[in-house]
């Protein structure tokens, strides 16, 4: 039995003390963790069946509803959003993928031998949330995709329905995918805060849906700006008052994440793993 | 090489390693013993980078774990076979230790045959008893063909067969050059595999010495002895000043005379001798005696060769 039964390379000095060479390793063995985890496929489906079904249903009921709709309603009325309203699930799901990717590894202890393998952990933290949130994107967009057009042939029984090409669709369609991916990477930030999945997992439903929620009691102004209604911010076309373009909304989640990913940073990085 | 400089480690007002200043050499195995909780895998995670040191330092290869250019091609370690997410198979968790440190992926079959886990590689990993874990997480530590291998208590739970493969790969790996560093609080298994040892106890370095080296200086050596006038044999032993022990057995445990000054004051004295057997001591022995030295605040000899490495 011989241990060298294959010459390893070398070491080269200095190669990857070079900043590319280790974000290209995390980058690497990241992607490699994620798509080799079974439950990772698991939730892109689930993600999938779940966001597509719920905004059938919510296409479905609106369209019942609209002969006795006011006015009012019917101005405000939005067919994209109405049929995106799923994106809401794929967040939730996809959110908690990314919490896993964090909260799992410490329940095992693996993330001992992630931080053996890579030293560098603020660049392993970010680089997670990187993968994630470029693994929930092209989910989160096939549903976006999929959603509006089952949406639209529902609602186009009452002639309703609005066509890829109108005004603000496709960004509806790209700027929700985006969020949802901004939404995995928050997921990351509070999997290193919270570090363990159940409380992890709350604190991402919490921060999408509960939002929603709690925004009731903020006032009309700072409610556009929590998580979940800047979601929501995203796939909207018909735009009312205190409602975030979807560009600002991407950036207020933008901000979210970072600040999310940079506590994470200090308390990864400072204490023992 | 692993060199540490006075690595203290203190959890609150618990200081769970105490100025430990040791060298571990390439080419021969290093046993890291001590009775559990004396510090032995707070010393491994600080060697590692994954605690960090209240004061001192610690390098591996000339430099600070964290520093290392390429981790795994330099140190590879198995601290906790069961630390692992376990719903991937054993090829995709070697895998991914492999990209991440741009390790060529055939690594990952060479070290899955040199563990015989090669026919369970596509297999979840938690459908692994805890020796096929130890296996993969020792796998894991030779991927990157690394200069230093560390494992923490790798031969707990584990079957004879598979103590003798882990004792024999120790070897091999020390005889290619490598610097090979071990825990356990298995005396007798450190015994039979390390050549050298590093002792700690409450979270100091008490001894670091080569094992016969440990054994002797640390278990006086004794010779049991039965004669036909044992009262007799007594007393003239005592005489010579030597320690005589009666055991439960009729038997006299002679310590402080080597077996021929036993032989030959009998001898002497026309006493006949029906037993006569030097007494080997043990590893536990010599642990037991410097550790009671050590709880007695009565640091032992050893401990003042240390500081002077």
């Amino acid at each position: 039995m011989s241990v060298t039964t294959y010459p390893a390379t070398p070491a080269l000095p200095g190669r990857a003390t070079n900043m590319t060479t280790n974000v290209t390793r995390v980058l690497k063995g990241e992607w490699m963790k994620l798509r080799t985890l079974p439950s990772t496929w698991r939730t892109a489906v689930i993600a999938l069946v779940f966001s597509i079904g719920t905004g059938a249903v919510l296409v479905i009921s609106q369209a019942s509803q609209w002969a006795t709709m006011t006015p009012a309603q019917h101005r405000t009325f939005d067919a994209t959003s109405c049929s995106l309203f799923g994106v809401m699930i794929a967040a939730v799901l996809l959110g908690a993928l990314a919490v896993r990717s964090v909260t799992a590894e410490y329940a095992s202890g693996m993330i001992r031998s992630t931080f053996t393998a890579m030293p560098a952990r603020r660049l392993v933290l970010a680089g997670k949330a990187a993968i994630v949130a470029a693994f929930a994107f092209p989910v989160a967009l096939v549903s976006n995709f999929v959603a509006f057009e089952i949406g639209q042939r529902i609602f186009a029984g009452k002639h309703l329905q609005v066509t890829l090409g109108h005004p603000g669709v496709l960004g509806a369609i790209f700027f929700g995918a985006a969020a949802v991916s901004l939404i995995a990477a928050i997921g990351v930030g509070l999997g290193g805060v919270i570090r363990h999945t159940a409380g992890a997992t709350t604190a991402m439903a919490v921060v999408i849906v509960g939002g929603v929620v709690l925004g009731q009691l903020l006032p009309a102004g700072l409610r556009g700006y929590l998580p979940g209604t800047a979601l929501q911010a995203a796939v909207t076309v018909h735009r009312s008052s205190g409602i975030l373009t979807p560009g600002t909304a991407i950036v207020v989640l933008g901000i979210y994440a970072a600040i999310a990913l940079a506590a994470a940073t200090i308390r990864v990085a400072h204490r023992d793993a | 090489m692993i060199e540490a400089q006075l690595l203290t480690k203190c959890y609150g007002k618990t200081v769970a390693v105490d100025g430990a200043s040791f060298a571990v050499q390439p080419g021969r195995v290093t046993g890291f013993l001590g009775p559990n909780g004396a510090g032995k895998s707070t010393t491994m995670r600080m060697i590692l980078g994954l605690d960090i040191p209240s004061s001192g330092e610690v390098r591996v290869n000339g430099k600070p774990y964290a520093q290392l250019a390429d981790p795994l091609r330099s140190v590879g370690a198995l601290l906790d076979a069961k630390a692992i997410v376990c719903s991937r198979s054993a090829a995709n968790h070697l895998k991914w230790i492999a990209d991440s440190n741009d390790i060529d992926r055939r690594r990952v079959s060479e070290v899955l045959d040199i563990v015989g886990l090669s026919d369970v590689a596509e297999k979840r990993v938690s459908t692994f008893s805890f020796g096929m874990s130890q296996r993969l997480g020792i796998a894991a530590a030779l991927i990157g063909d690394p200069e230093t291998v560390m494992f923490d208590e790798p031969i707990n739970g584990l079957d004879p067969d598979g103590i003798l493969w882990i004792r024999n790969l120790m070897k091999s790996l020390a005889s290619e050059g490598r610097t090979v560093f071990l825990s356990s609080h298995l005396m007798s298994e450190m015994a039979q595999t390390a050549d050298h040892l590093l002792v700690i106890a409450r979270g100091r370095i008490i001894a670091d010495a080569s094992t016969g080296e440990f054994v002797n200086g640390n278990a006086a050596p004794s010779v049991r002895v039965r004669a036909e006038q044992q009262g007799e044999l007594a007393n003239v032993l005592t005489q010579r000043g030597a320690v005589v022990e009666g055991t439960a057995d009729g038997c006299l445990v002679v310590t402080g005379l080597d077996a021929a000054a036993v032989g030959g004051a009998a001898s002497a004295h026309g006493i006949t001798l029906l037993e006569l057997a030097p007494q080997v001591s043990t590893l536990e022995e010599a642990f037991f005696d410097l550790t009671r030295d050590e709880m007695d605040f009565h640091a032992g000899q050893l401990t003042g060769s240390t500081k002077g490495n």
